[in-house]
């Protein structure tokens, strides 16, 4: 039972860095259409400004978080402005391809600018501790990144519906030509929408980089894999669906490598990934996805 | 023009630069790197190359017989690409050829050095059985996962750790078999492997794998894998936020800054590497050299490893007195205790996996400390998978 609940506890803060994650890429797609594979880019961008501010400018930890997911949304309005307006409206598979453009030349840049090799984090040891609470180990990281998760999950939720930018973000969501109808800017919408995913980025990153203790130039790569499957999963254009598809691709992780026995343990992605794709033929537009025809 | 003039032009033009070449002219050794300066290879065979540098303006400074030309070419991490640069490098007659610090790279480019008859070294992979599947033209010149997993089990079983948990990763050589290996000779010197866990690269979350440990009773004595970043920290950090006090051994993938800047979460580690600069040793005088030289502080040994491989093909091609590649190849694998920045190196009667030293590294109050270096007796080194 102690166990369960410990692999339980686990699987709720994985799953809270992937819908974070999800709801990054989902943000993009939900307004254009098109999965950003620079997203993890971004994060590792917000890594390395984590590591710039806390150990060359010396601010405390807390500050230099902030200041690096500030920065990850400003990259990620960037992005928008130079590699993704030009191609606006031209064919999905453009898109898609500058989206890989940007982040292998993110990747260069990171390589031969900052270094190959990984630099370390200067994460606080109050970071790295645990609780115990009734048998139960729970990590400050831990609970930071459940804790992190929801507030973010809260924060969007309100944003998106209490704010005028919110409300056309969710109303471009659903159709894009008739909000631009209704007089929206389509600029204002799709840079907002970057830098809310960049947001998104810079808090993941935080948590992924504490986890890791490092950051390195091709670290985003498993990351937005993740969140890809998740997006999918939740189904494509729906933000509930992104939070959805994190939750319960970490949920599935987590219990594949705790539950399986020893032969089969190298194969659990593949049996992960498995059971998305039997979810998927039994619900082709996700888990909540919009089942509408293509028109 | 005319055929009988050309055969005159070209008898002339021979003429003239026999005589104009002086009587002791240096020949030319000419080395291809096709390495990855970037993708997933370049935090290792960027330093290789680095160090390989030094040793090439060293050599071509001291007026010895050969002088060296490097022909330097980033493949990108990939196979392909690989290669296609060899073959490249083959065409424009390079002599020894320089590999990437991975298995298929270094497959693809090695059976092509090893069609043309010209030997070849990987930065670093260190994987022995990689002699096998290229063929005779091929040496290893990093310390083998053989002797770091032999080395690191002699260790704990001289500081009467008995019982070890292993994790490892079968996705690639070095995290999948440098573990067994060391399980191997753990039992064998009559430890006890009490258990195993599998993790995927990258996979950075590892609470199921730790909560597995957390639960065995007793707790192992060490906890052995060949885990590198970004895996290694995540999963130390996890185990012992989870409160495991076990011993952590780990390989020559974790000798980097992240795993000294962990605090006191790597308080302890032991872990193998090429070498310890020792202030005053020929390896600490070559980490200040790399400094004068590039301007930045060496953090970890794959530039020493790569200074002496090229000592080793210098040493060679003076004993062959040829750059012929048949020649080479055998001045090689007579190679028997020549001295390199990181100590001795001997190919000679070894199938061409170099004995070569291992250092016992201890990671102690934020600083990498230097416990041992020792050549691991062939006697008991394990079967290379």
């Amino acid at each position: 039972m102690e166990v369960f609940a410990q692999q339980a506890l686990n699987a709720i803060a994985l799953g809270g860095v992937y819908a974070l994650l999800g709801l990054g890429l989902a943000m993009v797609f939900s307004v254009l259409g098109m999965i950003n594979f620079a997203h993890g880019e971004i994060m590792t961008l917000s890594g390395y400004a984590l590591v710039f501010v806390a150990t060359t400018l010396g601010w405390p930890f807390g500050l230099a978080v902030i200041s690096a997911c500030l920065l990850a949304g400003a990259a990620a309005a960037m992005t928008e402005r130079i590699a993704f307006r030009p191609v606006r409206g031209a064919s999905l598979t453009t898109m898609l391809l500058t989206t890989f453009a940007v982040s292998s030349i993110l990747h260069v840049v990171f390589q031969n600018f900052i270094s190959p090799r990984p630099i370390a984090v200067p994460v606080p040891e109050w970071l790295t501790q645990s609780l115990n609470v009734g048998g139960l180990q729970i990590g400050t990281l831990q609970a930071i990144s459940i804790a992190v998760s929801l507030v973010a999950l809260i924060g969007l939720v309100g944003f998106l519906r209490f704010s005028t930018l919110g409300l056309a973000m969710r109303s471009a969501a659903q159709d894009f030509s008739v909000t631009r109808l209704m007089g929206i800017s389509a600029d204002r919408v799709i840079i907002g929408a970057f830098a809310i995913s960049g947001l998104l980025a810079g808090l993941s990153g935080f948590l992924w980089v504490a986890q890791r203790g490092s950051v390195d130039p091709l670290m985003g790569f498993v990351p937005v894999l993740k969140a890809f499957t998740a997006v999918v999963l939740g189904g494509l254009g729906s933000l509930n669906g992104a939070v959805l598809g994190g939750f319960l691709l970490g949920i599935l992780e987590v219990s594949l490598r705790a539950s399986l026995p020893q032969e089969l343990l190298p194969f659990r992605d593949a049996i992960s990934l498995s059971i998305v794709i039997g979810l998927l033929v039994m619900r082709p537009q996700g888990l909540i996805g919009r089942a509408e025809a293509v028109r | 023009m005319k055929q009988s003039q050309m055969i005159r032009h070209f008898a002339l033009s021979l003429a003239v630069s026999m005589t104009a070449a002086p009587a002791f002219a240096q020949d030319t050794l000419k080395i291809g790197f096709a390495v990855s300066l970037t993708g997933y290879l370049a935090p290792y065979d960027t330093p290789t190359v680095e160090g390989a540098k030094i040793a090439i303006a060293d050599i071509n400074a001291s007026n010895g017989p050969y002088k060296v030309e490097a022909i330097i070419h980033d493949v990108r991490s990939d196979t392909v690409q690989t290669s296609v640069v060899v073959q490249e490098m083959i065409d424009d007659g390079a002599n020894v050829i320089v590999l990437p610090c991975d298995d298929d790279p270094a497959i693809a480019g090695g059976l092509i050095a090893q069609d043309a008859g010209i030997p070849s070294f990987s930065t670093c992979a260190t994987n022995a059985s990689l002699t096998q599947a290229i063929g005779e033209f091929y040496f290893v010149n990093y310390a083998a996962d053989i002797v770091q997993g032999a080395t690191l089990a002699q260790y704990a079983h001289e500081q009467e750790l008995e019982t070890a948990y292993l994790l490892v990763s079968p996705e690639t050589t070095y995290t999948g078999n440098l573990p067994l290996y060391f399980g191997e000779v753990f039992e064998k010197q009559g430890g006890k492997v009490v258990g195993k866990g599998t993790y995927s690269l990258g996979q950075q979350d590892f609470s199921a794998e730790v909560t597995h440990i957390t639960n065995l009773d007793p707790q192992p004595d060490v906890v052995m894998t060949s885990a590198y970043e970004p895996d290694f920290p995540a999963f130390l950090r996890q185990l012992r936020s989870a409160g495991v006090t076990s011993a952590v051994y780990g390989s020559d993938g974790i000798d980097s800054p992240t795993t000294v800047s962990l605090g006191t979460i790597s308080e302890g580690v032991v872990f193998t590497n090429a070498g310890y600069p020792t202030p005053g040793t020929r390896l600490g005088d070559f980490f200040d050299q790399y400094e004068a030289f590039y301007g930045k502080k060496l953090s970890n040994s794959f530039a020493a490893t790569g200074y002496d491989m090229m000592q080793v093909i210098e040493a060679a091609a003076i004993a062959a007195g040829s750059v012929d590649g048949r020649a080479l190849r055998d001045a090689i694998d007579a190679i028997d205790g020549l001295d390199v920045v990181t100590g001795k190196i001997s190919y000679a009667g070894r199938e061409r996996v170099p004995a070569r030293s291992v250092s016992i590294n201890q990671v102690s109050d934020g600083a990498v400390i230097h416990l041992d270096t020792r050549v691991i007796d062939a006697a008991i080194l394990p079967r290379s998978k």
